[in-house]
């Protein structure tokens, strides 16, 4: 509001008009980013040339006119021009370093420390706040997907968040069979916090893509597998500036499985007025009889005829997402500020579900002689209201011809869409908008961020820093269902409640002492820190199974017993850890890191451990005479480095069995304990992954093409999992140091302008990565064990393993049939492939034309098979397209044999005259041939598009409000090309942590397009 | 400033290591006991309960399908496939099958630890119970898989790949570890009694010997086609030399855990098959008897037909065991429910009585049926019509039938003993219609062995002929024990037989 006021008064004081004057101006030249003063910075008048420079203070004095520019140049800094206007006679300028130059990028290093880019002997890549909101998505991890090289990133369905789905991420493929903690750590602003996924995407600068342990070894056990370095925005110094954004943006289902549209419902080619499965006659085009007689006696009826289009469709909303972002920033010498605030508004496009997200962030720093304060707080308050799986796949199997749009009005008790009228109480297919609206899941979620961090210079090279992070969630959740009375067992519904209550805490304290000392051509730095972290959490549920009355969802009103659990854990760990940096004439580093981490959740004995890493780097370019100044080479660097780093992922409280009453217990008086069936091993050490990293990075004519490589080979041996064990030893798991895993991963990144003028750029990246996972050994010379359903750890193959069951064949692949037709499956599944896709690649352009831009990202993932459990179902209802190939008749099973001579010698010839039925028993039974719905999970897609324009400055001058103003087009997953036996679904979709796993409780996928405006005021 | 700045730095420092130990200690577990916390009675009730749950839920649902007891409506038609179709490798699957392997090694494994303490504490009556209880899972291991891990079974991590031992000797070791834990609850201490932590006998000695006894009788005749008879006799010896005889009129192993009306709370069987808590039902609409049983009971003019099943139109229907074809006549409507309170006028009925009807673990009409078994061959003193009789009426009793029905029923010549043509036959009749979907796992065994009564066949059978013989090694078990489920050869569930089925 003041803002606006003093805008206000800057017109007024404009429009009554000033003459020209000669002033003196004077002020200081300052770096933005640490506030610290420029000595022997260019004063240039432009009208003049006249030159003047800054004192040992970084202060300047020249005289200029009102209305006249002056430019502030300093090496390595980008130049600045301002207008002397008329209120102020100091001016001080703020400059922003040039970081463009690939010699001499910034990276947040590990512990949130800034580092060259040059001295590092590991890969890290920097995502920046443009390029991360490209797709204006909800949740910034999307926003990463293809980006950078080596990381996959997926969405991971869950039954709660249907329309806040969850992320599974993964750096550089995964390296442990315990799939959970194969999560990178995510560090914003130096504090490590368990998730980001409710972080406002636009307060976010950049973020740091560390990969692999090498690169975050000093974050110990999480950063084995990465780290994510996010840097939320600070304010600018000098300029006060406020910003305002809106996205609208809407969602439509796509790539749902094909369903027939020619039979209709019945069994065995007769029609049935109570059946959902769609075995019955072809369509006619008749009115029948639908379902049993209404209440009011009067019988439905329905058109028994294909539908012109897919009538599951009408089951969908379009979606809409609204986000409104402000945000206000700015700064002086010694302080800075950013404020914003965010919301987010969520239409699912299943009809009910919606979410909400409403987050502000403070960030804020101040300088006092040497001590450098910080201090970020950021409070989110998420809601959903979403309801679990089951209406979309519930629609799956029903026949064509429904007419789910009439479905909505089940509440009327004589339609017959009422669950009590719905086909009959013998069958099991329900009618979805019942479902969706009868179960509801909801959360309320509160999460504060923040931390305080001190930094005090004692002197010139000796700096301590001090940070203290707290992150906290409150989620309070229910999950209900309406209870639905009928004298019919099948029909009744039982109303239910749960109430949650999930509390986490974190709070996570560095003590980090920085030295730093050049001996000459020599540069050294020493850092010594102190880590303690401090994990709680609380779960507490309670509720009712029965309850007695429907829309009244309290415990307190039910038959029965209450159901209620609580548990709680704590995590403490102390880490020390050096790093020590060794530097010659500024282009060969030598870097050594250890750490020692204490943690609480193993035995006394084991829970200390101690882990070495070393890396170098040598710039080339810089070193070698004749390449120094080359026009075509500006920038070259190879690096390489090695880390043994330990690991420990075992939950706390893991060492001993517990006991807890199952089966109903307690009986009133009576308790009965069993023991965990997982067996306990008091003994578990950590597990350690040793990683070795080679690559090569060059910046070609003048950093117009960079070009970066890596090769990265990884060895986690003794990890820490539950190993399946025999259950003959009275156990069905047991907690284990076994199995190991190797990674060979490339990884290739190649960025340049193809046109590089002042108005039109056009860039173009690409990343390419290719990870060879290979499981060595698993446990007790076990050669398999399932991870997940379909999913499987094989000795000698990839992990995951597809392995699916297949048809008896002969020698030469033909199906085999029996005398009466019948396809026979093999007793063992038979390994297909990976399920995690092993060749990845990012494509990236973007045009940038007068105010004119347009943002692509395409993706494309290649090499991995996917299962989908949904469509055998589909098979069994008979509303997939297979099962009407034939028209429901008799016929030759292609390219099959029979068997002409014994069981015992077979001799197999082709099949020329047995029939196979072609009725439900056999279409049923080839559903459940899983390699029939299984494929290649090979895609292309455009992920993102984003077309802007932003508003020239020619149409900004006439006022002073507006400084920018921009509007856009932005679509997601517009475009997808999938392998051609691949019907079944998005590729990438996830179960479970499981990829290429589709399953009948995700949601279809959506495309997205939506509108943009941007305007800084 | 400065030096405030200093002092916070290292005393934030002297923090870490001062109070290191303290700081890391808290790991223990603040939400479940260990074993070190929990007396015998604390666990025994969740073991005996988890044998219990086994028996009468995923071992009793099996049987009674492959016994010629229960089928499925028209619109269930694709449900129970993989028992219609006697699909070994999808009932051997982790994910889909039937976990009766891992169920019994996990439930042995309670005893194991059970038996572990209570003979550390020297609380023998514990240690008794525990035996008995692991030689009847043994027992049904061998029915179900015949070669099973035994000595190096439930040691935890000590065989990691148990070895398997042949089906024949795991059922004498099981006899011995009968005899073993009879002597143990006879020469425990008073002060040990378990009391209601034994949720079967309470804790009584007598009942626990008849039972041991009982279950050695039922291992006994299992054997009868073996011509192991020296075997036999030798252990028919030993419990006639223990003496306390076997479980008879009105002496059952039920458990009564004191069920609620409330959700996992209930008689599993009742909440599974017949209503949950908030009046659901899910098996109840499916499951239908077979058309074979019907008759039996029709032709026999039992009266126990009408406390179990509804009439449809006044004639009681059933249905086809693994019938392919959607064929209206087998729909739910047009076919006889099991019947429970709700369809009697709010009264017990032959199988569903009340939520908190007791578990049947052994009923003493199976014991009474197994003495009359035992008597004809000879081996036990006795007159095999008395018991024959006592198990009819026993069975009429469970039954909801009354009492003076008994008579007449009894005198038609298709029922007497005296008149039977073929005397082991008729027991075994009887024994089956007494058993009906409640030990439905003793009435399959009995038909593999004997090859009565004559159930017909799942007409989705692989063949004609095809029988279900066994259970193939689960997959969880071929994938951690490769190396010894490979030893054991063919398990195809209609081609390898048990050993004591010949």
């Amino acid at each position: 509001m003041n803002k606006k006021v003093t805008l206000f008064m800057i017109l007024f004081m404009i429009s009554i008009g000033v003459s020209a004057q000669v002033r003196t101006i004077s002020g200081k030249v300052i770096d933005q980013k640490s506030g610290a003063t420029l000595p022997g910075a260019t004063v240039l008048r432009k009208s003049t040339k006249e030159v003047v420079s800054t004192d040992a203070e970084g202060k300047y004095t020249i005289s200029a006119e009102i209305g006249e520019l002056l430019s502030f140049s300093y090496t390595g800094y980008v130049t600045a021009e301002l207008k002397v206007d008329a209120r102020k006679n100091t001016i001080n300028a703020y400059l922003e370093e040039n970081v463009n130059q690939l010699s001499e990028i910034v990276v947040t290093g590990a512990l949130g420390i800034k580092r060259q880019a040059r001295e590092l002997g590991t890969s890290a890549q920097v995502v920046n706040s443009e390029n991360l909101n490209q797709g204006k998505t909800v949740n910034p991890l999307f926003g990463l997907t293809s980006k950078v090289a080596g990381l996959r990133i997926n969405m991971n369905d869950a039954t709660t968040g249907k329309t806040d789905p969850l992320i599974q991420i993964r750096l550089r493929g995964s390296r442990s069979f315990n799939d959970e903690k194969n999560n990178p750590i995510y560090v914003v602003d130096g504090v490590p916090v368990p998730d980001i996924g409710r972080l406002n995407p636009n307060d976010i600068e950049n973020i740091t893509v560390l990969k692999g342990a090498n690169a975050a070894a000093l974050y110990g056990s999480e950063g084995v597998n990465g780290a994510l370095m996010i840097s939320t925005k600070k304010g600018s110094r000098g300029k006060g500036t406020v910003s305002f954004s809106n996205t609208t943006s809407f969602s439509e289902v796509y790539l749902l499985p094909p369903a027939q549209n020619k039979f209709g419902q019945g069994q065995n080619g007769v029609y049935s007025a109570t059946e959902y499965e769609s075995w019955g006659p072809a369509f006619d085009g008749t009115t029948r009889d639908l379902g049993l007689k209404l209440p009011d006696g009067i019988q439905p009826q329905a058109l028994f005829g294909a539908p012109a289009k897919d009538n599951r469709l009408d089951m969908f909303n379009t979606g809409t997402t609204l986000q409104n972002d402000l945000s206000f920033s700015g700064g002086d010498e010694t302080s800075t500020y950013f404020f914003s605030v965010q919301n987010v508004t969520i239409r699912g496009v299943i009809p009910g579900d919606k979410s909400a997200r409403t987050g502000a962030r403070f960030n804020g720093s101040k300088k006092f002689g040497k001590l450098n304060t910080s201090y970020n707080v950021n409070y989110v308050f998420a809601n959903r209201n979403t309801t679990p799986d089951g209406p979309w796949f519930n629609l799956y199997i029903q026949p064509a011809n429904l007419d789910v749009a009439g479905l909505r009005n089940w509440r009327n008790p004589n339609s017959a869409a009422h669950p009590l009228n719905y086909y009959t109480d013998a069958t099991g297919a329900k009618n979805p908008f019942f479902l969706m609206d009868n179960n509801r899941n909801m959360s309320d979620q509160q999460t504060i961020n923040g931390k305080i961090e001190l930094d005090y210079a004692f002197t010139p090279w000796f700096s301590a820093i001090y940070r203290m992070g707290l992150f906290s969630t409150v989620e309070e959740s229910r999950v209900t269902t309406n209870k639905l009375s009928s004298t019919s067992g099948n029909r009744n519904v039982n109303g239910s409640v749960t109430d949650g209550n999930n509390i986490f805490r974190r709070i996570n304290s560095d003590l980090i002492l920085n030295f730093k000392k050049d001996f000459g051509k020599f540069t050294t730095r020493l850092l010594l820190g102190q880590n303690i972290r401090m994990d709680d959490t609380k779960n507490t549920a309670v509720g009712s199974a029965n309850l007695l009355f429907p829309d009244l969802f309290n415990p307190g009103s039910r038959t029965g017993e209450l159901n209620g659990s609580a548990a709680l854990t704590k995590y403490r760990a102390l880490g020390t850890y050096g790093e020590f940096t060794a530097g010659y004439h500024n282009y060969l580093f030598l870097t050594l890191t250890g750490r020692n981490d204490v943690v609480s959740v193993l035995s006394k004995e084991n829970r200390s451990y101690f882990y070495p890493g070393l890396s170098t780097s040598f710039v080339f370019s810089e070193a070698i005479k004749g390449l120094k100044g080359s026009n075509i080479l500006s920038f070259g660097k190879i690096f390489a480095s090695y880390n043994r780093t330990g690991n420990v992922t075992l939950n706390p409280y893991g060492l001993n069995n517990a006991y807890s009453q199952i089966n109903g217990f307690p009986f009133g008086g009576l308790v009965g304990f069993t023991p965990s069936l997982l067996n306990p091993n008091r003994n578990i050490k950590p597990e350690f992954v040793k990683s070795y990293e080679a690559g090569l990075q060059l910046g070609l004519f003048n950093d117009r093409l960079n070009f970066e490589a890596a090769y990265v080979y990884s060895d986690s041996d003794g990890q820490i999992f539950q190993a399946p064990v025999s259950s003959s030893t009275g156990y069905n798991n047991m907690m284990v140091n076994a199995g190991r895993l190797t990674n060979k991963i490339i990884e290739l990144s190649i960025n340049g302008d193809v046109i590089r003028k002042d108005d039109f750029k056009w860039n173009i990246g690409f990343n390419f990565t290719h990870i060879n996972n290979q499981v060595k050994t698993i446990f007790g010379g076990q050669e398999e064990f399932r991870m997940f359903r379909q999913a499987y750890a094989r000795v000698g193959e990839a992990y995951p393993l597809l392995k699916v069951s297949d048809y008896k064949r002969d020698d030469q692949g033909r199906v085999i049939v029996d005398a009466k037709g019948n396809t026979t499956t093999i007793a063992d599944s038979a390994p297909l492939g990976t399920m995690v896709p092993p060749y990845q690649m990012g494509l990236s352009t973007m045009v940038n034309f007068k105010g004119f831009s347009i943002g692509a990202q395409f993706d494309a993932r290649l090499g991995g098979w996917l299962y989908s459990e949904v469509v055998p179902r589909m098979y069994t209802a008979g509303t997939h397209p297979a099962t009407i190939a034939y028209d429901r008749q008799p016929f030759i099973f292609p390219n099959s044999v029979i068997n002409t001579g014994t069981d015992k010698n077979p001799v197999y010839v082709e099949n020329t005259t047995i029939y196979s039925k072609g009725d439900k028993a056999f279409w049923d039974a080839q559903g459940k041939v899983q390699r029939n719905t299984a494929a290649k999970s090979d895609f292309f897609k455009l992920r993102e598009l984003n077309i802007s324009y932003a508003l020239p400055k020619s149409l900004l001058d006439g006022q002073k409000i507006i400084r920018q103003a921009s509007i856009g087009f932005v679509g997601t997953n517009l475009f997808i090309l999938r392998h051609k036996d691949n019907t079944y679904g998005d590729p990438e979709s996830l179960y479970n942590q499981t990829d290429g796993y589709l399953s009948f409780r995700q949601i279809p996928p959506s495309r997205m397009f939506g509108f943009n405006i941007n305007v800084t005021f | 400033m400065k030096t405030s700045i200093k002092i916070f730095i290292l005393a934030t420092g002297l923090f870490g290591l001062s109070s290191c130990e303290k700081f890391l200690d808290v790991n223990d577990n603040p939400n479940a006991p260990i074993n070190e916390n929990l007396l015998l009675s604390a666990k025994l009730p969740a073991a005996l309960i988890s044998t219990v749950n086994q028996e009468t839920g995923q071992m009793n649902q099996l049987a009674a399908l492959w016994a010629g007891y229960w089928g499925t409506t028209s619109e269930a038609t694709n449900q129970f496939f993989k028992e219609k179709t006697y699909n070994g490798v999808a009932i051997r699957g982790t994910r889909d099958g039937i976990q009766i392997w891992e169920g019994s090694y996990n439930t042995l494994l309670y005893y194991q630890l059970i038996k572990e303490q209570a003979q550390k504490e020297g609380a023998l009556f514990y240690s008794g119970i525990a035996k008995i209880m692991q030689a009847w899972h043994f027992l049904h291991l061998v029915d179900l898989y015949n070669n099973v891990p035994f000595e190096e079974a439930l040691l935890g991590t000590q065989f990691l790949t148990p070895k398997y031992e042949n089906g024949k000797t795991v059922y004498e070791k099981s006899l011995q570890l009968i005899t073993e834990g009879v002597n143990d609850i006879k020469s425990a201490s008073s002060l040990d009694a378990p009391g209601k932590a034994d949720v079967i006998f309470e804790g009584n000695r007598q009942l626990w010997a008849k039972f041991g006894n009982t279950l050695k009788l039922r291992a006994l005749l299992r054997q009868s086609e073996t011509g192991n008879d020296a075997y036999i006799s030798a252990e028919i010896a030993r419990i006639n030399q223990e003496g306390s005889g076997f479980l008879g009129l009105g002496e059952n192993a039920y458990a009564k855990p004191g069920y609620l009306n409330s959700k996992d709370k209930m008689n599993p069987f009742w909440e599974v098959n017949y209503r949950n808590a908030g009046g659901q039902t899910t098996n109840h609409i499916s499951l239908r008897p077979t058309a074979y049983i019907i008759d039996q009971y029709t032709t026999l003019k039992d009266p126990r037909l009408a406390t179990l099943y509804t009439s449809v139109n006044g004639t009681y229907k059933g249905v086809l065991f693994g019938n392919p074809n959607v064929d209206a006549q087998y729909s739910a409507a047009n076919t006889s429910a099991f019947k429970g309170p709700v369809e009697n006028g709010g009264k017990a009925s032959g199988l569903f009585k009340s939520f908190d009807q007791p578990s049947v673990l052994l009923a003493s009409f199976e014991s009474l049926f197994i003495q009359a078994e035992a008597a004809l061959r000879g081996w036990i003193p006795g007159v095999p019509k008395t018991f024959y009789e006592q198990g009819i009426a026993e069975s009429f009793k469970y039954m909801e039938v009354a009492a003076s029905n008994f008579a007449a029923y009894n005198q038609q010549s298709s029922v007497s003993l005296d008149a039977a043509p073929d005397k082991l036959k008729r027991i075994i009749e009887q024994k089956w219609l007494a058993l009906n979907s409640i030990s439905s796992l003793e009435a399959w065994s009995d038909y593999r062995r004997l090859g009565f009564p004559e159930i017909p066949n799942s007409l989705l059978a692989p063949s004609v002929t095809a029988r279900p013989l066994r259970l193939m090694y689960p997959e969880s078990e071929r994938q951690t024990n490769a190396q010894q489920t490979g030893l054991q050869g063919n398990d195809e569930v209609t081609e390898s037989k048990i050993w004591w089925d010949k």
